[in-house]
């Protein structure tokens, strides 16, 4: 039987959440400037308006959850679903993702068709290299490539309550011509949700690099420096994530698995354990039965049990209502690529790394770049890192009142 | 997809290329990849010989970044056609960057690392220290001496390539003679491109000579996914052809005379870019190396196969460590079970390396003629 997600943080997951996560205080105020969070960009209409890029992993989970969250929130004007295989191979997704939104009455939702391999990294050498180097042992979810993942085009029955597969049908279109299209018709207004990993926005950008200034902001979930440095999303197609954070994106922010951890659905914070009973009680069908089957019934077979951290929910916060995060921090950021042990791995900067007393510059001297001081610290970035708005505090209780409000509002309707 | 670039057609000035529109019983449809240089290099040669192939149905030329800026190289690729009066040839602009290399990283690994030691393999086209931006474009010399009044499509050469595979399955030739970009982006799209393709045709790498090549070492990453496309989905290239450094280095352009034979008796414009480009700096300099025939192989596996005596079957597989190994490439003969016999090791290939052919076995004396009978034939413009 394939691990899901959620049974690997019944056995694991309480260990990692328990490790309590303070973001690194800053040693120097001018080194570390903080900035808050700019509100979402203005729109005509009121609505801000998303390109929603997901490996949707069904019947429940993180996923599927920030779907949700999309579905249900007023100010939020859904141009189009991009999948990607991650999670889960992209055509199974794409048989989730329909059928959700016939259930949630939202048909007339465009889903496109991403990419269905990362653009390097391979099942087999993925194996290989767990065997060589040793294996993750923080986050083992391997997503598609797990070895009970079966095969990209094997697509299984949908469980309760989809049950079956969806009259919709899929655009013709590629997830990156979409997203290469809709940017350029609608310059300056497109924000893009990154939910797995970046192949389609790296393909996007290779096909077409003049959408990047046209973006007001991406958000994607992965990397992190405190709680694990190499995140499925990442690892999955570190290429693709290389090439994306690298790219000169008026604003691009991340949800690191550092402030991720620090929410599951099933803890303490307001509104505590019941949450999920809540929710199930409250909201009404498909998400009531969704939280019914996948939250509330596991839960209460085993009532120590840790659900998922809310990490795909997070991107979906910052884009809804990104006043739920308090604190973030622009930093340098670029992920390895050389496939070792730390094929994925992330690493991050400080912006003004120069202005630290024991920080060494690199001149150009002659025509070759020369590192001087050689006593002293060299703090700065790789050429052509890239620069990311790394999220570091959120207000627990209003992230999570937030998605219970949206979770039992009336259903959405088109 | 439509980059701005003031390179591309406008939409109202956009004419939908003549795509097998033509009769061509008979002739081989190819898409033309290249990292076009001017205004004469061994790119340029292999672009004028499938011009004047009476066998080839050229169904586009792509343009991609490597040894000039793709802008640069399309500005020459247009011009070049006007002057041989082939306008209704279709130029797309590809990749204008490698998937991931930039000028920075190859320029730290240089002072890192050392250069490639052999030969020419220490080239770094656009990413040399001084080869100007990615936007830059100089004037073209003579015999071009202004810019094409024609434009470059508005689609991107991914696109290209996935439509025309598409609407041709097992009719296409892939001629790759600069780095994997486009055709990567390609497969990355549409993967089941893959078995449909006729045959691939790429030039870089060696196992003598040199462990790689520039048009692997630009972007080790597009070289992989390009070998290895269709694997993942379990089905690779039907036909994979290799020309490697080891082949290319057994020809140079000042070899036999050629030079002097095809500027007595080509024509307008063949003759005046022999004259000003090879003759001339190899008259003012005998001791000048001229450069080896890399994508002249290409293109005559392209018309006339039958060139090469054989070839070796093997697997293939990329370095993309960002070290001094960045784009080196692995050699494994596909027999090698059979190879060595009681005394073989573990000689198999990595796990997901690319089959090819390698070709070899040149036959100079044919490759030689049928190269200056293309350059020398008259020229049939289809315009002017």
């Amino acid at each position: 039987m394939t691990t899901t997600r959620r049974e690997f943080i019944k056995t694991v997951g309480a260990a990692i959440a328990s490790t309590k996560i303070n973001p690194e205080p800053p040693a120097n105020a001018s080194i570390s400037p903080m900035q808050q969070p700019n509100p979402a960009p203005a729109q005509t209409s009121g609505k801000r308006k998303v390109i929603y890029d997901q490996d949707t992993a069904g019947p429940f989970g993180t996923d599927i959850l920030a779907t949700l969250m999309m579905l249900q929130a007023d100010n939020i004007d859904l141009l189009g679903i991009t999948l990607v295989t991650g999670d889960a191979w992209m055509k199974q997704e794409m048989a989730f993702t329909l059928r959700l939104l016939e259930m949630m009455g939202r048909t007339e939702i465009p889903v496109y068709p991403g990419a269905e391999f990362p653009m390097l990294n391979t099942k087999e050498e993925w194996q290989l290299r767990q065997q060589l180097y040793g294996g993750h042992r923080m986050d083992p979810w391997m997503g598609a490539f797990n070895r009970a993942g079966g095969g990209p085009d094997e697509i299984k029955p949908l469980p309760p309550p989809y049950d079956r597969f969806a009259i919709i049908n899929a655009q013709q279109d590629h997830a990156a011509r979409f997203i290469a299209k809709t940017v350029r018709e609608n310059p300056g207004e497109v924000t893009i949700y990154a939910g797995g990993p970046l192949t389609n926005l790296a393909l996007a950008i290779a096909l077409a690099p003049d959408i990047v200034p046209l973006v007001p902001e991406v958000v994607i979930m992965g990397t992190g420096f405190h709680v694990f440095t190499n995140t499925f999303n990442i690892f999955f197609d570190p290429e693709s994530a290389r090439k994306v954070l690298r790219a000169a994106w008026p604003k691009f922010t991340i949800v690191s698995v550092d402030i991720a951890e620090e929410v599951h659905e099933s803890d303490e914070i307001s509104p505590g354990r019941a949450m999920v009973d809540e929710i199930a009680a409250r909201s009404q069908d498909p998400i009531s039965d969704l939280f019914q089957m996948y939250a509330v019934e596991p839960m209460r077979r085993d009532p120590g049990a840790r659900l998922f951290r809310m990490a795909d929910e997070m991107i979906a916060a910052q884009i809804i209502d990104p006043g739920i995060f308090t604190k973030s921090e622009t930093m340098y950021v670029d992920i390895c690529t050389t496939p070792g042990p730390r094929y994925g791995d992330s690493m991050f900067w400080k912006q003004n790394w120069q202005d630290a007393p024991d920080a060494g510059v690199l001149v150009n001297a002659a025509d070759r770049r020369v590192f001087v001081n050689p006593s002293q610290f060299y703090l700065g970035p790789p050429p052509s890192a890239g620069l990311a708005n790394l999220l570091l505090e959120l207000d627990h209780d209003r992230f999570k009142k937030l998605f219970v409000d949206l979770m039992t509002k009336p259903i959405r309707k088109a | 997809m439509q980059p701005p670039s003031d390179l591309l057609a406008h939409s109202s000035m956009f004419t939908p290329a003549p795509q097998n529109s033509l009769p061509a019983a008979g002739k081989k449809k190819v898409i033309y990849d290249q990292d076009h240089r001017g205004p004469l290099s061994t790119d340029t040669s292999a672009t004028l010989m499938l011009l004047q192939a009476d066998n080839i149905d050229l169904l586009g030329i792509c343009t991609v970044t490597c040894d000039m800026w793709a802008k640069q190289e399309t500005a020459y690729a247009l011009r070049l056609l006007e002057l041989m009066g082939r306008p209704e040839v279709p130029v797309f602009m590809g990749a204008q960057e490698p998937l991931l290399n930039t000028k920075a990283e190859a320029q730290m690994r240089y002072q890192m690392f050392g250069s490639r030691t052999l030969g020419n393999e220490g080239y770094l086209g656009s990413f040399a220290k001084d080869a100007g931006g990615r936007d830059d474009l100089s004037p073209l010399p003579p015999p071009y001496n202004r810019f094409a009044q024609i434009k470059a499509q508005p689609e991107t050469a991914a696109d290209f390539i996935v439509r025309t595979i598409r609407a041709n399955p097992g009719e296409v030739t892939m001629y790759c003679g600069g780095p994997m970009t486009n055709l990567a982006l390609a497969v990355m799209l549409a993967p089941d491109i893959v078995p449909i393709t006729k045959e691939v045709i790429f030039m870089g790498g060696g196992i003598h000579h040199s462990t790689s090549s520039v048009n692997v070492y630009f972007d080790a990453e597009a070289a992989k996914i390009g070998f290895r496309a269709g694997l993942a989905a379990g089905a690779g290239w039907p036909k994979f052809t290799l020309v490697t450094t080891d082949l290319a280095e057994e020809v140079h352009m000042q070899d036999d005379g050629k030079v002097d034979v095809i500027v007595d008796r080509a024509h307008f414009p063949i003759a005046d870019l022999f004259r000003e480009y090879e003759q001339k700096p190899q008259r003012a300099n005998p001791l000048r190396q001229s450069f080896r025939m890399p994508d002249e192989m290409m293109a005559a596996h392209v018309i006339d196969p039958s060139i090469f005596g054989g070839f070796d079957e093997m697997y293939v597989d990329i370095v993309t460590h960002n070290d001094g190994h960045y784009g080196d490439t692995s050699f494994w003969d596909a027999n090698w079970k059979d190879k060595g016999g009681e005394l073989a090791g573990q000689n198999g290939p990595s796990a997901k390396a690319g089959r090819v052919q390698v070709l070899k076995n040149i036959d100079k004396n044919r490759f030689r003629e049928l190269f200056t009978d293309l350059m020398t034939r008259p020229i049939h413009r289809s315009k002017q």
